[in-house]
């Protein structure tokens, strides 16, 4: 659990091979009628091999359109790819390949698991249809092959007689189903990498259980990396070995997922977890993050989290911070407090912190 | 899904008997009546009048007339007729099913003891012409299909391509001259196409194509009557080819009006379909371009589409009033507005139940027709 993410390799040159996937310096924007938006403003994370990573933040704060933009599914215009963005995938630049050479990797080496499993599934086809598609496409079998291929999809995801399920349509099934449906539709080319965002957001608690630890045993038993998307912290202490937390568009603490959850260094993530509602804290008043997203168009000039930060100074005002490291090894968080201007102000702003959380709370993978 | 077709089958019948109340309490609440084209007749005293308004039984209070004309009961009132023939042996007879001009005869003479008005399949005669308004029909809905027909499958093979290609290509110099097309489209009105085409085509600069009618008469017989059918036996190349020459004008009018606003229904529904969640998951899946559009969404897109055409389905029958005026198309459209004007009413009775009847009917088909298209539709 002490392994760091690794750093991206200077622009150009691929990653090493145990590198799955690179992200670096990634920068999306859309074009509207009032200006541009920047969704996504010049984040660089890695994946390697097998591993999971989360990405965490509120909505808007560029976790989906991240995803997005590794798939190529951004619509070009109104979005906009900023120059020098580089996505590396198993030793290819994904966002300078032709787009055929990219379909072939879409659904084959990269799938992704949408948010809405009802609208996510095209209505006036049948799953299997759907999943053998998928497989006929990419793995060049025949239709009778694919159809098998599809049942066994839906077999591994925990769906009980498959034979009798492929022949249904979405709305026959529930919505906990139609999310396995989507997993199974995922793993059916073996892809290399598992995109899953927000794969338990429209579903009820109960069934959010069951389709983490289908999930999770997943990702296990294909050996596929995992890049989790969520607003969820309590999913991604149980899911991931990495985490990456975003706002407005911005990487600003990166680290193990221990790392992170148990020793947050930047105060967006610290006030993230301390408002988190717990058994111990019943009764009491939740904390809040005072404050509310900036507006795109109307970011503050230096810091971003600057108006609604408890240990903000001038020079959050007037510096941009970058990414420094902060606390155990290769963790990463944006904020002055890890440079030597903000020395003396780091523990006090950590003691505040571990006073705000409650003794022996948290994220224990013991739930 | 019989079982369905069968309720909203029995549903339709109290519709149709609700269509046929309002529809003749209105014509007889209206001013004016058959009696009405002697207006300006110095030579029609008010004795004839009154002789005529007895012999068509318009001297009677409408709902009087109504029963009459349905044949709830027996127009002669004076000399009702009773048959006493045993009801069995008229039953199994065919013939006794069909009334007087071969329409479905719903209540056989032996079972209500008279054999005129609708229900006996009998809709009268024009007042006009004296003839049976049930085989003026039936003549005048031959033209009225064809001119239709080639019209609805025109438009809508155009409306569809075009929406289509519109929808895909957003904003695109394609998308905006559609736009502007539908627009102009829109707005004109059909009469004023339609004389313009006359006055372009027609008129003595070009005199190319015919101003009117569906037949060329100098050549052959009227359309519809035994000769025109042995002329069109003799040299049938040369009758068809008269007839699309008669066409090409009116269908030219009515696609252009209708094409408009189908074409943008199209793209909207192409549109909507495009921005699913569905279409993104199947990029995602790595398919090309082509299967996602045509494969994923145009599937989708097409379920409102479908409803949209079953609704215009009634247009075969019922026809276009001001286009086939124009071209003077020997069709239903025609048949409607000469009887208006001539205060035919039982021809007008016939048109517009058979016309309610052709509505009723095609909103059943729409939905029998989604069911098959929609996994999610089941009856």
């Amino acid at each position: 659990m002490t392994e760091t993410l690794s750093t991206p390799a200077p622009l150009g040159a691929p990653p090493p091979r145990d590198v799955l996937l690179e992200v670096r310096n990634l920068r999306t924007s859309f074009r509207v009628l009032d200006g541009v938006v920047p969704a996504v403003d010049g984040i660089s994370f890695s994946l390697r091999r097998g591993q999971t990573l989360g990405i965490v933040g509120e909505s808007g704060s560029g976790k989906s359109v991240t995803a997005l933009t590794i798939m190529r599914l951004i619509d070009i215009p109104p979005g906009v790819i900023g120059e020098g963005s580089e996505v590396w995938f198993d030793g290819q630049e994904l966002l300078s390949i032709p787009l055929g050479k990219m379909r072939r990797i879409r659904g084959n080496d990269i799938a992704m698991i949408f948010q809405e499993p009802l609208t996510s599934l095209n209505p006036v086809f049948t799953i299997g249809d759907q999943i053998a598609e998928q497989v006929q496409l990419h793995l060049k079998v025949s239709k009778k092959e694919a159809w098998d291929r599809a049942i066994e999809a839906i077999r591994l995801v925990g769906i009980p007689s498959p034979e009798r399920r492929v022949k249904q349509y979405p709305h026959e099934m529930s919505g906990g189903m139609r999310q396995r449906v989507m997993i199974a539709m995922g793993i059916s080319c073996e892809p290399k990498l598992l995109i899953a965002d927000e794969p338990t957001t429209a579903l009820d608690v109960t069934i959010q259980a069951q389709i983490l630890e289908l999930l999770k045993t997943i990702q296990q038993r294909t050996r596929s990396a995992l890049l989790l998307i969520t607003h969820d912290l309590g999913v991604v202490a149980e899911m991931v070995d990495n985490v990456i937390v975003m706002y407005t568009g911005q990487i600003v603490e990166q680290g193990t997922v221990d790392q992170v959850l148990l020793q947050p260094r930047a105060p967006y993530t610290m006030g993230l977890i301390e408002s988190i509602p717990t058994v111990e804290k019943r009764g009491g008043r939740l904390s809040v993050i005072t404050g509310v997203v900036p507006s795109p168009f109307n970011l503050p000039p230096a810091c971003r989290f600057e108006p609604r930060c408890p240990y903000r100074w001038d020079l959050c005002r007037r510096v941009e911070p970058d990414l420094y490291p902060a606390g155990a090894a290769g963790q990463l968080a944006r904020c002055h407090l890890h440079t030597p201007e903000g020395e003396g102000r780091r523990q006090p702003a950590l003691e505040a912190h571990k006073v705000n959380m409650t003794a022996g709370r948290a994220f224990g993978k013991s739930r | 899904m019989t079982k369905y077709v069968v309720r909203r089958v029995a549903q339709a019948i109290p519709v149709l008997f609700g269509v046929t109340i309002i529809t003749y309490l209105i014509l007889a609440l209206a001013p004016g009546g058959p009696e009405s084209r002697f207006a300006n007749n110095p030579r029609i005293t008010n004795e004839v009048r009154e002789r005529f308004l007895k012999a068509w039984g318009l001297d009677q209070p409408w709902p009087v007339q109504y029963c009459r004309w349905m044949g709830f009961c027996n127009p002669d009132v004076e000399n009702p007729v009773v048959s006493d023939a045993p009801i069995l042996d008229h039953v199994p007879n065919p013939a006794a099913l069909l009334g007087p001009s071969g329409w479905p005869n719903f209540l056989p003479e032996p079972i209500s003891g008279s054999s005129n008005g609708v229900l006996h399949g009998d809709f009268g005669f024009s007042v006009q012409s004296g003839q049976y308004v049930s085989n003026m029909i039936a003549r005048a809905a031959l033209p009225t299909f064809i001119l239709a027909a080639f019209a609805l499958v025109i438009w809508i093979g155009i409306a569809v391509l075009m929406g289509v290609y519109a929808a895909i290509h957003r904003y695109s110099f394609f998308d905006q001259a559609a736009t502007v097309f539908a627009y102009v489209g829109f707005a004109m009105p059909t009469f004023w196409l339609g004389i313009m085409l006359i006055f372009i085509f027609a008129g003595p600069g070009l005199n190319i194509l015919p101003a009117g009618g569906m037949t060329n008469t100098r050549l052959s017989p009227p359309f519809g009557s035994e000769a025109y059918w042995a002329y069109f036996g003799r040299e049938p190349v040369e009758a068809v080819l008269d007839i699309g020459k008669h066409l090409i004008l009116p269908v030219f009018t009515l696609v252009v009006v209708n094409i408009a606003g189908d074409s943008r229904f199209v793209r909207a529904s192409m549109l909507e379909a495009l921005n699913q969640d569905y279409v993104r998951t199947a990029k995602a899946k790595g398919l090309p371009g082509r299967a996602v559009t045509f494969k994923h969404a145009l599937r989708n897109a097409m379920l409102p589409v479908l409803t949209n055409i079953g609704l215009e389905i009634p247009f075969l029958f019922t026809g276009a009033i001001v286009t086939e005026t124009i071209f003077s198309w020997p069709g239903i459209g025609n048949l409607t507005i000469d009887a208006t004007r001539n205060f035919d009413y039982p021809v007008l009775m016939g048109v517009l139940l058979i016309s309610s009847t052709v509505v009723v009917l095609a909103n059943l088909l729409a939905d029998v027709a989604y069911a098959f298209v929609d996994p999610r539709i089941k009856y």
